[in-house]
């Protein structure tokens, strides 16, 4: 399907085929709002349930008590709900009303008008200057630039800060912006889709303005909707896609809601306690009837008459069902909607996550999923950006065989590379000529002089830099010509086609024209597997190949620089094809791979440069504490095997020989990686019982036949693996693994910074985005984001911990109090004739769960059961989140004990205490009440491990609270309990009743506490002793040093001295270039790494015989 | 190496950047001690003193306690008599004595005073097995009708006994209709005691629930005649019987008031007491007591509180004993490490 778009064309009819640039980010309408938000409510089955309650409610025989006790807190709760999303979306309103009200510029009839934006139509010419928001997605026609260039910042679209050129298509140059303003043509583009990378379409100008040839048209000759116009003096373009058809709009969606463990836990609960329901209902029905029928009809002054209607049978269980329908409380949904915002709060509030640096704090975009903060079992994380800073330096390099920076660190002080430069060294000076042309970087002149770098790529960049610090400076980029300066003389270079990045070529090259002596240039720069099979057949790799593998072993990423100088008729005809292609609409990105092949051979490689991405602060230590708090990390990148084994080893991500052993996965052809996969398996298999961290390593080729043909094995591997690297694999595998291990009902969190982590993130429990400089793609995905991988402890260890701790208690209790007193409704049915009598009044029992019970334990989101500083220093206790300790069928089945327990006791001792001449049924419905609200205010006394001033203000304000709204109450004649509690307040045998309550509740379940606490406690009971006890906690328990041994270790090895080395330690993890590397990959698919000395060494000497 | 820089500055770099970027500040969440959580907060642990001697507060508390429960539930002097069998001929069946309309079913009885009682004194009667808790009971009545003139029609609730053929019945409802009719006299050493019948009712419900301009019709009209009539010149607040009988018992032994006898009863005093045997418990096979009884701070007589007290504390005193023992035998150090066991061995879950 494609879509035609007259330019400038008031009467084209495709005017009123598309729709208006309003924006609606809204969900409902003023009149769809309310059916909408109740058909949306009612879908849940909880809310059905209440509903049917409710109605049946209204039958006058059946209900126990008032209706309202029931409607007054569905309506309530709805109400609380429906207003959250009213507000969410008036807010919504707002901000899609702002940004349709600005004023934008539209030229009509070939005259500027200032225009609202809402009322951009496809087809028309939008005039946008210097700094303004571009309301649609545009096809650019015009710019102040002579050269058709504008720059535009894209940080609301993607992120990324840096600006981008854009430019107008080859039709349009040169027309005079008058003109301009009154063009005609056609844009024959695809329909809306959501791909901010890609736009291919076609122009066609219609006559007179000059040829009317097709022109292709690119993403680079579009400005899309947010972004920002800058350094552009004026710009102008025709909308494409308006309103929500613009590429953001399309990229908007609604997630998928997701669904914490606890909360599945929580629905299982109810589901178990709707059973439980209708098993007491039965029975109880039965057991109603057969009374009624063999009693009942003695008591003459029930007068039951002797012929019932036909649902007689059904009434007495219909009652019981509406007296028990308090069991499952209507409230928990609520109480933890509102916790769980609270959760999220903290998150974003919390200091200790903001980072300084980006000025950035974390943000919990998905409210609803913090319990699973503390159950995560899988870390799945993302190499670059993520762990490392994705802050590129240019560190080593390679020129003809030459190693600079070898000795210090840093190529840039070598001073044989300083001398080299000097004396012009024509190895050297091509080598900075392609580091300082082939890019796509914008220099920008700032005022005082200086030129400022803006780039895409954080390692183009840094290879600029690096080349202006040694004289060769990219001075200028002016459409197609270039400047550079080497020393003092201006070089000026023709940029002739720029052959673009992409993750399947692994490489870019661009064509330059030197405008000194015409010749043509191909520069090409990428991966040394990219750009070593396509060197000219005469020249020797190997010391290219020993220079790629030794800098990937040290962790440095590799960019091998190449060029060839082309002949002016091969390019001429080439050009034709790239042309021919870049316009093509059907496969364009393959089409033009194809073609730019065809120039990217026999290239005479100059070098290798090698970038350090340095790790970011506090990841060994986090990942440190985190895997000893029994999380598993895989890491899953689009990296190098060396280099990602080299970053593995440096942050704790698997441990050196003898603790550690890596295995790989590997092989030529499918048989042979399925007979590896097998091998590693097994050795797993056996080593799985030892102490040892057991690695695999596997990459995106090997893991596709894996999870293709051998899923059965590959998962095994996985719940086996605690760790695992998986390199080079795409964004659909990342997603691939994570559903894996999903599937294997493992709780995953999916850690990344850029586009490339998106669907992984989207695809796990829980994604978290680090908001870094490939810009905000994954942190918008993110139900997370954070501002640095360090700060992921403190999420899981406190924020996650504490969630899942106190929903764990917030959620039991709820049943508890719902439970305790709908045992005391049963209990009462026996003594009055199983008839279904409440004991209750419709005001108590509509309070009991909304007021009286429900504030003290909503302060519990203050609990703390360690301090953070413990649980930092014990990560192991999340043990007891993960495997879900704290909310399982049988601490539930404690808190169903205990409310069992709570319901006779106040139900003994209150009909004992007030019988005879006490025994008068308002005075036994309020003092079992009151043992009620008493006794729970002790339950969640003894429950908490620390009081603030708001939970002693909530549990006593409580029961403060309930003996005002209870005198209230008992001032209205038609209440129900009119003068009760006056009356039993005045009585010492109430209070006396109430304090034995309390004390035969309470005392039995402090001892047990006291008991299991003191004589079997649990690991979080011990660390709170230790607590109390103060001072330092067990210094067995604290991180040991280990990471830093290891990087002395590195440190201290001279990799340019090849040692002896024992050849038993045939390395199996060495990464050659792409021809060799299968041949011996799968030679030993699992051997022991011996130590870092002898892995290196050897690998380095056995590439060395290789080649 | 670099290397050595990088994860060598580790720890410290989260702090050193602070006074950099104080042009970022406004995005920094504002410091407040709730919403770092970091509220001051006092621990609440379960150490050995602690529940010790919360174990020995609460029996030196609860023991007393009983022991006065007890006591003043024996100072009450209580008078219990059962006459639904006594007061039957041996003629006919139970239930048709109390239906027959003839028979005569006035029966005496005499009481020995063995404790001396302070006036005043109550008068109840104790029914058994009568479910006035029952769902379909319970409900049967109008508390709009008993207080408001007007509302008189308002009988919804109560059928089966709403209306009759001349008009709504007040006060209408299966619990009205039910009311007890048993009477009793007195003869205290060959002296008719007066028994106080006013004010036997809640002040409130004299007052507030039941009109009094409410007076009795169509009461007891009907074909079925349950208990007492009502005279139909008085309002309804002052049928203190009936007041007394609406306040519905939550359990199916229950006692109301019948009166009081303001006197005191001397040890050994004869009592007479001829008993009005009308009310029909035989057909479900309740039971009537007739029982005079003194008062105490706690109530009547009911032992139940003291022995739960004294139950209860007696507990506790021996749970605190049996923790000091365990304690002093098994001592177990708090927070001791060696109860963390992944510090011997990794953890695998």
């Amino acid at each position: 399907m494609k879509r035609y778009v007259y330019i400038n064309d008031d009467e084209s009819p495709t005017q009123d085929l598309y729709c208006d640039n309003r924006i609606s980010n809204r969900k409902y309408t003023v009149w769809n709002f309310l059916p909408k938000n109740l058909w949306e409510q009612f879908s849940r089955f909880m809310n059905q349930y209440f509903l049917l309650i409710a109605c049946l409610q209204l039958w006058s025989l059946i209900t126990p008590v008032n209706p309202a006790s029931t409607w007054g807190p569905l309506i309530f709760i709805f109400a609380v709900s429906a207003s959250k999303e009213a507000w969410d979306d008036y807010n919504r309103f707002l901000s899609d009303k702002k940004a349709n009200e600005k004023e934008v510029w539209i030229v009509k009839h070939g005259l500027k008008k200032p225009s609202r934006a809402q009322d951009v139509r496809v087809g028309d010419i939008v005039w946008l200057r210097e700094n303004d928001e571009v309301p649609c997605d545009l096809v650019v026609l015009g710019t102040s630039d002579p050269q058709g260039l504008c720059y535009i910042e894209t940080s609301a679209l993607d992120g990324e800060t840096d600006l981008k050129t854009r430019g107008i298509p080859s039709a349009c140059t040169g027309i005079d912006s008058e003109l301009l303003h009154k063009i005609k043509g056609v844009i024959e583009c695809p329909n809306p889709d959501k791909d901010i990378r890609r736009f291919d379409a076609n122009l066609r100008l219609f006559p007179p303005f000059i040829d009317n040839d097709v022109c292709p048209l690119t993403i680079k000759n579009t400005v899309l909707q947010s972004c920002y116009l800058r350094n552009t003096e004026w710009a102008c373009g025709v909308a494409v896609y308006t309103g929500n058809e613009t590429k953001l709009g399309m990229s908007r969606g609604i997630p998928e809601p997701k669904l914490t463990a606890m909360d599945a836990m929580i629905d299982k609960l109810t589901g178990a306690i709707f059973v439980f329901q209708i098993v007491v209902v039965v029975v109880l029905g039965i057991a109603g009837n057969v009374w009624k029928d063999t009693e009942a009809r003695k008591q003459w002054y029930v007068q039951y008459p002797k012929e019932g209607p036909w649902y007689e049978l059904l009434v007495i269980p219909l009652r019981f069902e509406l007296l028990c329908s308090i069991m499952i409380p209507i409230s928990i949904k609520v109480s933890l909607d509102l916790v769980k915002s609270l959760y999220a709060k903290f998150i974003d509030w919390d200091i200790e996550m903001f980072d300084q640096e980006t000025g950035s704090s974390s943000h919990a975009t998905n409210t609803a999923i913090s319990e699973d903060l503390g159950q995560v079992e899988y870390i799945m994380t993302d190499k670059t950006g993520t762990l490392t800073e994705n802050k590129m330096v240019f560190r080593r390099c390679c020129i003809s065989g030459t190693f600079y920076g070898n000795e210090s660190g840093d190529a840039l002080k070598d001073v044989r590379l300083q001398n080299a430069v000097a004396s012009g060294s024509p190895d050297v000076i091509r080598f900075l000529t392609v580091m300082a042309i082939c890019n796509t970087v914008i220099p920008v002149q700032s005022k005082n002089g200086n030129v400022l770098y803006k780039a895409q790529s954080q390692d183009e960049e840094a290879l600029v830099q690096a080349a202006a610090k040694l004289h060769m400076v990219l001075f200028s980029k002016s459409g197609n010509l270039l400047e550079i300066r080497f020393n003092a003389s201006a070089i000026k270079y023709e940029v002739l086609d720029i052959l673009e990045f992409t993750s399947d070529r692994k490489r870019m090259s661009v064509v330059v024209r030197d405008t000194r002596d015409d010749k043509i240039f191909l520069l090409s720069k990428g991966a040394d597997e990219a750009i070593l099979p396509c060197a000219s057949a005469g020249q020797q790799t190997r010391t290219l190949n020993e220079a790629a593998d030794q800098y990937a072993q040290l962790g440095l990423r590799t960019l091998c620089l190449a060029w060839r100088e082309l002949k002016e008729d091969e390019y001429q005809e080439w050009s034709l094809m790239f042309r021919e292609a870049s316009s093509t609409l059907v496969d364009r990105e393959w089409r033009i791979a194809e073609v730019c092949q065809r120039l990217e051979h026999d290239l005479e490689v100059l070098g290798v440069t090698a970038i350090e991405d340095r790790l970011q602060d506090g990841v060994p230590e986090t990942i440190e504490m985190l895997r000893r708090a029994g999380i598993n990390f895989w890491m899953l990148t689009g990296d190098k095997q060396n280099t990602a084994i080299q970053i593995a080893l440096s942050c704790n991500f698997i441990s050196p020989e003898p603790k550690g052993q890596l295995l790989l996965i590997d092989g030529k052809t499918e048989d042979e990686v399925c007979r590896s996969l097998e091998r590693v398996l097994l050795t797993m298999r056996i080593t799985s019982s030892e102490p040892k961290d057991v690695a695999f390593v596997v990459d995106g080729w090997a893991l596709e036949i894996a999870l293709k043909n051998h899923r059965k094995d590959f998962t095994e591997l996985a719940i086996l693996s605690r760790t695992a690297i998986c390199c080079r694999v795409t964004p659909s595998q990342k997603a691939q693994l994570v559903e894996l291990l999903k599937s294997c009902d493992y709780r995953t969190l999916a850690i990344g910074d850029g586009g490339n982590d998106v669907r992984m993130i989207q695809q796990a429990d829980i994604g978290v985005g680090i908001s870094g400089r490939e810009g905000l793609q994954a942190a918008r995905a993110a139900d997370y984001s954070i501002g640095k991988f360090r700060f992921l402890k403190r999420l899981i260890l406190v924020h996650g911990r504490y969630s899942y701790n106190r929903t764990a208690f917030l959620s039991q209790y709820s049943f508890y109090k719902s439970l305790l007193i709908c045992f005391i409704q049963i209990f009462f049915s026996f003594i009055s004739g199983v008839s279904g009598t409440s004991l209750f009044n419709s005001v108590s029992l509509m309070a009991y769960n909304v007021f009286y019970t429900s504030i003290p334990v909503l302060v519990s989101v203050l609990d703390k059961d360690l301090s953070e500083k413990t649980v930092m220093q014990h990560p192991q206790i999340l043990f007891y989140c993960q495997a879900g300790r704290l909310l399982n069928p049988s601490t539930f089945a404690g808190w169903f004990g205990r409310s069992l327990f709570h319901a006779i006791v106040v139900f003994i001792i209150s009909i004992n205490a007030f019988a005879y001449e006490k025994s008068e049924m308002e005075e036994v419905a309020m003092v079992a009440l009151s043992g009620c609200i008493w006794l729970q205010a002790f339950v969640v006394i003894i429950e908490t491990n620390s009081f603030t001033v708001l939970q002693h203000l909530a549990i006593w304000g409580n029961l403060i609270g309930f003996y005002i709204i209870n005198w209230i109450v008992s001032t209205i004649p038609s209440s129900g309990m009119y003068t009760i509690m006056f009356r039993l307040c005045s009585q010492p045998s109430y209070w006396i009743t109430i304090f034995l309550i309390v004390g035969a509740g309470m005392g039995p379940i402090l001892a047990i506490k006291y008991f299991r606490y003191t004589y079997t406690p649990s690991k979080i009971n011990t660390l709170q002793q230790a607590e109390r006890l103060g001072g330092p906690i067990l210094s067995l328990g604290n991180i040991d040093p280990q990471q830093r041994s290891m990087e002395k270790e590195v440190a201290a090895l001279s990799i340019t001295q090849p040692k002896g080395r024992n050849s038993v330690y045939e390395p199996l993890l060495s990464e050659s270039p792409s021809g060799t590397r299968r041949s011996f990959g799968s030679a030993a698919p699992f051997e022991f790494f011996q130590s870092q000395a002898s892995r290196l060494s050897s690998s380095y000497s056995r590439n060395c015989k290789d080649n | 190496m670099e290397g050595k820089e990088t994860h060598g500055s580790v720890g410290g770099a989260s702090t050193s950047s602070s006074s950099s970027a104080t042009k970022k500040q406004s995005k920094r969440p504002k410091y407040s001690r709730f919403s770092q959580q970091e509220l001051p907060a006092c621990k609440f642990i379960v150490t050995p003193t602690v529940v010790i001697s919360t174990f020995v507060a609460i029996a030196i508390v609860f023991i007393p306690l009983g022991l006065a429960s007890l006591f003043a539930s024996d100072n009450v002097v209580e008078i219990v008599h059962r006459y639904d069998d006594l007061c039957l001929p041996e003629s006919s069946t139970a239930v048709q004595h109390i239906q027959s309309k003839d028979s005569n079913k006035t029966c005496a009885a005499k009481l020995a005073v063995s404790k001396a009682m302070k006036g005043p004194i109550f008068i109840y009667y104790q029914l058994d097995n009568f479910y006035q808790n029952h769902r379909r009971y319970v409900k049967s009545r109008s508390d709009k009708q008993l207080k408001y003139k007007a509302d008189a029609d308002d009988t919804d609730s109560c059928s089966p006994e709403a209306t009759t053929d001349k008009g709504p019945i007040v006060p209408c409802g299966l619990v009205a209709w039910s009311l007890f009719n048993d009477t009793y006299k007195f003869v205290v050493q060959n002296k008719v005691v007066d028994v106080n019948k006013k004010n036997i009712a809640w002040d409130s419900d004299r007052n507030h629930k039941f009109g009094s301009d409410v007076y009795p019709q169509n009461f007891q009209s009907g074909g079925l005649i349950g208990g007492a009539k009502l005279e139909t010149s008085k309002p309804l607040s002052d049928q203190e019987d009936l007041i007394v009988w609406m306040r519905t018992a939550a359990l199916p032994t229950f006692r109301k008031l019948y009166g009081r006898i303001e006197g005191d009863l001397q040890v050994n005093d004869n009592i007479e007491v001829v008993v009005e045997n009308n009310y029909n418990t035989y057909s479900f096979g309740g039971k009537k007591w007739l029982i005079l009884s003194t008062t105490s701070w706690i109530g009547g007589k009911n032992e139940f509180i003291g022995i739960a007290y004294l139950t209860i504390g007696g507990l506790c005193l021996f749970l605190a004993i049996t923790f000091i023992l365990i304690y002093v035998l098994r001592p177990r150090q708090l927070g001791d490490p060696s109860y963390l066991s992944w510090n011997k061995q990794s953890p695998m879950p």
